[in-house]
């Protein structure tokens, strides 16, 4: 079918930022001696481990329970022997508990039961099983998604990939179009929805003409704008529905999956493989060979780092994510999550580390903010504690995306202060 | 346990613009104006505007030693605002005026106006506007005839064009003036920067391709200040071109009005904030028969608050909200 173009949104902006490893092919790295499946890899209750101390585990065998509807399954993914399981803070500062496993490179796997039917009911059920959530990185349970109040009519595949530096979903959606493909299909199928679109954004052209070839999925090929990537605006820009404030996706009849997602429920439905691997692009100029990589769950950042040939000296941040929304790592003691999609070192010519300044009223965080708020009011009232008056300029409908810190020429931390009001908002809430 | 790892909040990448890049600009922007004024006016015009720029900055280094910031700390965060306040006040002022003038315009502007009220982004009004005021009404008595210009008329006669042209314009008489001189400059006389029209429009569309200014709004204001002195004519068009280029609507309209600090944040309150300007320059030019744009923008910044306060964005599908509820 024919390429679509895309509503026009006037907000957001093109960022600047380069997409280093976008010519260099999806490679899978050879299994650590020992990986670190952190049980909380998603939004919700962390899961219940199932295996104890000693326990010999196979590739895919199931290794901890979903606790609750807003949970996930965890696999191991290497076979070996489980060491310990205890308590990490990792390089984000968060203490979680950990499985450890050390790998045995016996290579033996365990696969999910073959499917007996592909109803719809049947095809959620495997998707919980297998552990899915969203890879696009925020880990919401995928079931959960697939499993509305209301019927949908629309599936959107989210493939714009608009942060700078990723391009795993690119080098995805050339390499595996057909694979994608039949997951679109599976997961249309379970939602009970006939029209499904690709968001691609437009650098993206290779992409573009893969899936442009399947006369059932409707390509539109996006604007090189930040941040297309986000779910309110991909449903925007494809259909012109606009989820009012406060609701989800479904209240427009839409639900939005990211191509990874689709990818590994593909592979849960159709190979009986559960969720034991991550697609990530470990770049920025502080790495010496910017590549795509397909990891197991649980590999040390470190070893990544070093199959790309190791950092730079002068490397001064290292990113779990992308440039614009993912978060900066105190140290390196950190393992491959489900939706991680990005490990970036950035060299000080990338980054900004300029002081922030005053705030100028020059109104470009508003012009450009893509949830139409007013960053420079919520950060002056969150920075000044009245919470309720951040409240009142919507800062609950913020979604992070960095926008107004990236344009700010006094170089504020608008961001920061955003989500600080938006956590005290919501422990008052709370509280009350 | 690496501690070379910087840790900050999202986003990790920030757009190369800064608040001294933009000061920069402004100033590269006036330059054109700057240079036709010294040409027009003598020596005696850069004196004035080289004394402005040079004690708008040591009023900021002065306040910000006294209150004991270290000297190395001042130099390196130095924005640059006070050089364009420095340069908007030395422009306008005429070469009438004594020499101490804007020495003391611009330390008021600088550091009663600005760095009082916490320096650059917390002033309520425009620094160099107020200077400005701030010199018009104190050095009255010190005031001289307009001097005249190097260069004359391009029509080759002596027929000066003085800058009463505004009241007779106000007044609804269209006065004999030549357009062209207007537009250039020659021949007129009045502020240092505000006789050539044709330097600040470069200046202006600098600006606007830097995306510093929307050249929205400085023309939303130009043109309805044209209509008004129109309509309170008697709607004789004949009176939009002089009332249009006449004084410092052009400077003004640009330069100080487009200040960031002193403009409302959105859209539609900018598009208020300058249409009332426009019809406030020409009210005022009808009923004080002076030039009064630099009033007319003192008086509309403080109004930035009152704007601010009730334009604010409606979020992202925000409408759709009020409809569902109606439908239910």
């Amino acid at each position: 079918m024919s390429v679509l173009k895309p509503k026009r949104f006037p907000y957001g902006t093109p960022i600047h930022g380069t997409k280093l490893s976008k010519n260099s092919p999806t490679e899978t790295i050879p299994a650590p001696k020992r990986v670190y499946i952190s049980l909380s890899q998603h939004i919700g209750a962390p899961a219940l481990p199932v295996v104890n101390v000693g326990d010999r585990v196979k590739k895919g065998t199931l290794i901890a329970e979903a606790s609750g509807a807003i949970s996930a399954n965890l696999y191991s993914s290497v076979s070996g022997v489980v060491s310990d399981i205890c308590d990490i803070v990792n390089g984000l500062n968060q203490r979680q508990k950990y499985i450890i496993i050390d790998n045995d490179f016996a290579d033996e796997e365990e696969f999910l039961p073959t499917l007996s039917d592909f109803e719809p009911q049947t095809l959620v059920e495997r998707i919980r099983l297998a552990g899915i959530v969203g890879l696009g990185g925020a880990g919401f349970p995928t079931a959960a998604k697939l499993t509305p109040k209301t019927k949908l009519d629309t599936l959107i595949i989210n493939g714009a990939e608009c942060e700078p530096y990723l391009t795993c979903d690119d080098r995805l959606m050339r390499e595996r179009t057909q694979e994608i493909y039949k997951g679109i299909k599976y997961v249309a199928r379970a939602l009970k929805v006939d029209r499904v679109i690709i968001g691609i954004e437009r650098n993206k052209p290779q992409a573009i003409e893969a899936f442009s070839e399947f006369n059932d999925v409707d390509v539109v090929s996006l604007k090189k704008q930040y941040p297309m990537g986000s779910e309110k605006h991909l449903i925007y820009v494809t259909t012109g529905r606009k989820v009012p404030v406060g609701k989800m996706p479904f209240d427009v009849l839409c639900c939005v999956q990211n191509i990874k997602t689709v990818l590994a429920a593909f592979n849960a439905i159709e190979n009986n493989i559960p969720l034991t691997e991550a697609y990530i692009t470990v770049s920025g100029r502080g790495i010496k060979e910017p590549k795509n990589l397909r990891v197991p769950v649980g590999t040390p950042y470190s070893e990544l780092i070093e199959y790309c040939g190791g950092k730079a000296d002068d490397t001064i941040k290292v990113i779990a994510g992308g440039p614009m929304m993912g978060k900066a790592l105190t140290n390196l003691n950190m393992y491959v999550r489900k939706a991680d999609s990005g490990l970036l070192c950035l060299k000080n010519s990338e980054t900004s580390t300029a002081n922030p300044t005053n705030c100028i009223n020059c109104g470009m965080c508003a012009r450009f903010c893509p949830m139409r708020l007013m960053p420079m009011y919520i950060e002056s009232y969150a920075l000044h504690g009245n919470f309720g008056e951040a409240e009142r300029y919507g800062a609950m409908n913020c979604i992070e995306c960095g926008l107004c810190a990236y344009n700010c020429p006094a170089k504020r931390a608008l961001v920061q202060s955003i989500t600080l009001a938006k956590s005290k908002i919501r422990e008052m809430k709370n509280g009350k | 346990m690496e501690n070379n790892l910087v840790y900050s909040s999202s986003p990790h990448i920030k757009a190369p613009r800064s608040t001294r890049q933009i000061m920069i600009d402004v100033c590269i922007a006036l330059l054109p104006a700057t240079l036709a004024g010294i040409i027009f006016f003598g020596a005696y015009a850069a004196l004035l505007v080289a004394l402005a720029v040079i004690f708008a900055v040591i009023g900021e280094f002065v306040y910000l030693l006294i209150v004991g910031k270290p000297f190395r700390e001042i130099a390196k965060n130095f924005d640059f605002s006070s050089v364009v306040t420095g340069l908007l006040i030395g422009l306008t002022i005429g070469t009438n005026y004594p020499w101490y003038a804007p020495i003391f315009g611009s330390m008021f502007a600088v550091i009663a106006v600005k760095m009082l009220f916490g320096g650059t982004g917390k002033n309520v009004v425009n620094p160099a506007i107020t200077g400005r005021v701030f010199i018009f009404i104190s050095f009255q008595w010190a005031v001289g005839a307009w001097a005249l210009p190097n260069i004359g008329s391009i029509y080759g006669d002596t027929v000066i064009t003085s800058a009463t042209a505004v009241p007779t314009v106000a007044e609804g008489v269209v006065p004999k003036i030549r357009l062209l001189d207007m537009f250039l400059g020659t021949g007129m006389q009045g502020c240092i920067g505000e006789t050539c029209k044709i330097a600040l429009i470069i200046g202006g569309i600098y600006l606007a391709a830097r995306r510093i200014i929307n050249i929205l709004y400085p023309t939303i204001c130009i043109a309805v200040a044209g209509i008004m002195t129109v309509a309170i004519g008697g709607f004789d068009f004949a009176l939009f071109l002089p009332a249009v280029l006449s004084g410092g609507l052009v400077l003004g309209a640009i330069f100080m009005a487009t200040d960031y600090v002193t403009t409302p944040n959105t859209k539609l309150g900018n598009i208020i904030y300058f249409i009332a300007l426009g019809i406030l320059t020409a009210v005022l030019r009808y009923a004080t028969k002076m030039e009064t744009v630099s009033f007319a923008i003192l008086l509309m910044n403080l109004t930035v608050p009152l704007i601010d306060k009730f334009i604010i964005q409606k979020p992202f599908g925000h409408f759709k909200v009020k409809k569902t509820k109606g439908e239910k």
